[in-house]
């Protein structure tokens, strides 16, 4: 291996030295992505990365994975960072390629109906030029603010939009990587309009950056909706929310966007936001089309709300939940950390599920939330989170909660979303016997493991030494389960917020 | 699809010095039509070689055992066969011989033609009776083994409280399966046939039961979407056995709009500006003339015929209804009353895919809406130049595009196949935003990005398939 300062030099003279940093700081903030992670990670992995590169073009993308053969460090593809299973945080240093300079807005085509991007633009910003121009996307995910439109692809994200426009998968037309070999892939052909037979967009929709790395995608644009109309309920029960959920499902309404919050999600909001809606367990439904369409796709909704004695919300109210929907974890500055479990189940158990994930997070004495949404006509996501402070000695033992909360998932024929450097050990349980097609494709398209390697098939340890140097994914299974063991455990429930405690109470 | 096979088989044909000399089209056109001035005696009968041993499934478990068998892991006398049919096999497929040998499934209904280099010695799987559906209870999904039909997965699903999103664009009477391991054209107006597919029930090119993605939920965030790469070529990959299917809740009301033209130009307007509406109908399927008197025969039809399905409660079908006849302004007449191709009963429905398939079909093309009255009527024109009379389906995607199947009535023989595939694919390039997507198609494409992909998918392939079981690739 070259040594670090050669490499360095080597980065500058291919970026220039403002867009390569190896500062202490810097490297700091890349250590981690959204979730909290306690100290004692860095015994096992190598969390920070040796530089931080920022790319502009995919030439200079190409350029950095050709310089990784003679410097023979790792590269770890960035997005926003706003991921939760460690698949954007480096295991062994390296390099870490952060796109979010690469944000451009490469084409434009109405009359296509495409646009195509750069991959370091956050969703937010494309939605905000799109929308400009009379169109939008058939699905923005979750969080767009921070989210990027290549992290959320390497994720295999679903969001808003998701129950009308369609999996993220499908919105996608085409996608421009960078080979591990640093050539250039068009994964489907430029004049499609569907129906190739040869398209590996599908390959790279989830693969958590350990293929290529995706620089620039052409996403399907679709004309503006005559009318939308958000409309929210509060629920007596957060159950009686998710029942209201699959019943939409059931009477083939097809919404916009269909979304769930449990009642402590706006207790945490209140205590960071006095003029935040009232906490309840409430149920926010966008419905689009022509404006009769929207009045009676409206009417249909509130029967369907009453029958589960759900309350209307006022208008004011819906309009603010609806500006603030790419804000679902404010929570986080209560307790300094929050652990978020993405999980899709069948929509016919979605009250199960949403109960579940309650007695879950109780069970743990975690201070948490849930929220969940409408993805199709079978999935629904379900996206509780908790509150964790890593400082503290127990703080990190709330991880235990995501191990919890996939194993539910699958138990009701679902499964946890995301493997990264944590959850490996679930990748057996979504795949069984077809584990081996999977991890072929990471042997054909990188079978020197070079980008982000010892990922999302296996885990890598910052260790070089046989023996040490990966973990078998089912002894991180046990690691987390032996921090939710010891979670349960402990004597006292979490006290991040008196509001929150004072809420419970009432 | 053996697009796989096919695609390898030209590919290392090129290599071969004294083929070189062809180029590449001529090479495919030799193999196609299988031109014995082109090519060696002896090549032309290894390529008209079919499958010596059909074997109907009924059960897997007989499908993993073959599997088994074929790539050595167990004996043939495991298979049970009685006496007579032991020596046939083992004398058919040259058991204990050097030669590699493998399993194809075989589609119920081919809409184009089949593969140029066929199952060289190996055993075809028909699935025929292997055709049960098993729908979810409290949720819209089915599972259909590969056999099933789609009109019975149609037809129970609607009984079950169910509607099947999507509807095969040329309406012949396919199986399932077809869309895995042949050219069924499932799509709705909202997406494609993958779209709806949640899991893949398989065997291993290792005689094992393997599933891939998620027969209850979707495919998301779980590491390389295998699955949705494969789809249309998964009996390449594997042996798929059976499909879970995202089905939708049956609407409460539900009508079939039937609006005719009298010009392509007006139709395609009216398909462009429908599709840039927030409009979601189920489906919308286009015929033009020629192709509406084989559907409808006792039916006096226009120029060209849009049927727009809509679904959604009673009250809510009226606003639907105005927002989709403005959308489609230009119409020479509207009918709400004929019946559309699919929800008509079942023998009548066999009895209609029989007159469609007399048809000789070369494949799709996408085709922009706003081309699309251009697009049939350069067709037509084709069609009587070649003295071959042309017709269209077709179907609008929320895209703005429309997958259109130009077909001829012109007897089936390879060469004609071949002749008026060029003819399609000469119409395609002249009209802007146009891909013509058959196999052939994708046999003559050179574009350096597409061989890179087709590249890697042959090395996918054999990496999960080392046993060269599943469609097993060969060389000239």
């Amino acid at each position: 291996m070259a040594s670090l300062d050669y490499a360095y030099r080597r980065l500058v003279n291919t970026l220039g030295p403002e867009r390569v940093a190896r500062s202490e700081f810097e490297r700091m903030v890349y250590s981690h992505d959204f979730a909290s992670l306690p100290k004692v990670a860095l015994l096992q992995w190598k969390l920070y990365p040796d530089f931080v590169a920022l790319p502009q073009t995919t030439e200079e993308v190409a350029a950095l994975v050709k310089l990784s053969d003679e410097s023979l460090l790792q590269l770890t593809p960035r997005g926003g960072g706003t991921g939760w299973y460690g698949g954007s945080v480096p295991n062994r240093g390296g390099v870490l390629v952060d796109m979010r300079k690469m944000n451009r807005v490469v084409a434009f085509d109405p009359d296509g109906r495409t646009v195509t991007v750069e991959a370091g633009m956050t969703w937010k910003d494309l939605e905000d030029f799109v929308d400009a121009k009379g169109f939008a996307l058939p699905i923005v995910p979750v969080n767009a603010i921070g989210s990027t439109v290549g992290g959320s692809i390497n994720s295999g994200s679903s969001g808003f939009g998701a129950p009308r426009g369609g999996s993220l998968r499908d919105a996608i037309a085409l996608l421009q990587v960078v080979l591990p070999d640093g050539t250039l892939l068009k994964t489907a052909s430029e004049a499609d309009a569907g129906g190739h037979l040869a398209n590996l967009t599908p390959l790279f929709f989830g693969a958590e950056g350990t293929l290529g790395i995706i620089t620039e995608a052409t996403l399907r644009i679709v004309p503006k909706p005559e009318t939308s109309k958000a409309i929210a309920y509060a629920f007596p029960s957060l159950a009686a929310g998710a029942r209201f959920l699959k019943e939409m499902v059931d009477v083939a309404l097809v919404p916009y966007h269909a979304t769930l919050a449990s009642r402590d999600h706006f207790i945490f909001e209140r205590a960071l936001h006095p003029d935040s809606p009232d906490p309840a367990d409430i149920a926010l439904v966008a419905v689009q089309g022509s404006k009769d369409e929207v009045a009676d796709q409206e009417r249909t909704v509130d029967g369907l709300a009453s029958k589960e004695a759900g309350a209307k919300l006022a208008p004011a109210v819906t309009d603010q939940l609806w500006r603030e929907r790419y804000n679902n974890y404010s929570a986080r500055r209560l307790s300094r950390g929050l652990v978020t479990s993405h999980n899709l189940v069948p929509v016919s158990r979605l009250p199960e599920a949403v109960e579940t994930a309650l007695e879950i997070r109780d069970k743990l004495k975690l201070n948490g939330a849930v929220q969940a949404f409408l993805v199709d006509s079978t999935t629904a996501a379900l996206v509780p989170y908790v509150l964790m402070d890593d400082t503290r000695p127990s703080g990190g033992t709330a991880l235990g909660f995501v191990k919890r909360m996939g194993d539910a998932a699958f138990k009701m024929d679902g499964h946890s979303m995301g493997l990264g450097l944590f959850l490996v050990f679930n990748l057996r349980k979504m795949h069984g016997r077809a584990t081996s097609f999977i991890s072929a494709v990471k042997v054909v398209f990188d079978p020197r493991k070079k980008i982000n390697g010892g990922k999302t098939l296996e885990v890598w340890t910052k260790y070089p030494w046989p023996g040490l140097r990966a973990i078998p994914p089912p002894g991180m299974a046990v690691g987390l389960e032996i921090a939710a063991v010891l979670r349960r455990a402990k004597p006292t429930r979490d006290r991040f917020v008196r509001a929150y405690e004072h809420g419970k109470e009432e | 699809m053996g697009l796989l096979r096919d695609w390898n088989y030209i590919e290392r044909a090129v290599q071969i010095p004294a083929l070189s000399e062809v180029i590449r089209e001529a090479l495919i056109r030799a193999l196609f039509v299988r031109d014995d001035r082109v090519l060696p005696k002896d090549l032309i009968a290894d390529l008209n070689r079919v499958p010596p041993v059909t074997v109907k499934v009924k059960d897997d478990g007989e499908v993993r055992k073959l599997v088994r068998v074929l790539n050595g892991e167990e004996s043939t006398l495991s298979l049970g066969l009685s006496a007579e049919d032991y020596h046939y096999f083992r004398t058919q497929l040259g058991v204990g011989r050097t030669r590699e040998f493998g399993a194809v499934v075989r589609p119920r209904t081919l809409l184009t033609y089949d593969w140029i280099v066929p199952e060289q010695r190996g055993v075809q799987l028909d699935f025929g009776g292997y055709a049960g559906i098993e729908f979810a209870d409290g949720a819209h999904r089915a599972i259909a083994q590969v056999g099933a039909t789609w009109k019975q997965l149609y037809d129970d699903g609607a009984a079950k409280g169910h509607a099947v999103p999507f509807v095969p664009t040329v309406p012949l009477d396919f199986a399932i399966g077809d869309a895995l391991c042949g050219d069924a054209p499932f799509a709705s107006y909202r997406g494609e046939f993958a779209s709806y597919v949640n899991a893949l029930r398989t065997i291993s090119p290792f005689g094992h039961r393997a599933r891939l993605g998620f027969e209850e939920v979707a495919n998301n965030g779980t590491a390389y979407d295998l699955l949705h790469a494969t789809v249309p070529l998964a009996a390449e990959f594997f042996i798929p056995v059976a499909v879970a299917l995202r089905l939708e809740a049956k609407p409460a009301a539900r009508k079939t709009l039937t609006y005719a033209f009298d010009d392509g130009a007006k139709l395609a307007a009216a398909l462009d500006k429908l599709s840039r509406t927030s409009q979601t109908p189920s489906w919308v399927h286009i015929t033009e003339a020629v192709a509406a008197k084989i559907l409808r025969p006792a039916v006096a039809s226009g120029a060209f015929t849009a049927q727009v399905t809509v679904g959604g409660s009673a009250s809510g079908l009226a606003a639907k209804e105005k927002a989709i006849d403005t959308a489609m302004a230009g119409f020479t007449s509207k009918n709400a009353e004929l019946p559309n191709p699919f929800d008509v009963p079942a023998d009548g429905y066999r009895k209609s895919a029989e007159a469609v398939a007399r048809s000789l079909f070369v494949g799709e093309v996408r085709v922009p809406a706003k081309s699309f009255g251009d697009f049939a009527g350069k067709v037509r024109t084709f069609g009587d130049q070649t003295a071959a009379k042309a017709g269209v389906y077709g179907s609008l995607r929320h895209t703005g595009i429309v997958s259109a199947f130009p077909f001829f009535a012109a007897p089936k023989d390879r060469s004609k196949v071949y002749d008026l595939s060029k003819g399609v694919r000469a119409i395609a390039s002249r009209i802007p935003g146009t891909t013509f997507t058959s196999r052939l198609a994708h046999l003559w494409e050179e574009e350096a990005h597409f061989m890179r992909r087709m590249a890697f998918l042959r090395s996918l392939k054999l990496t999960i398939d080392t046993a060269h079981v599943v469609q097993p690739l060969v060389s000239p």
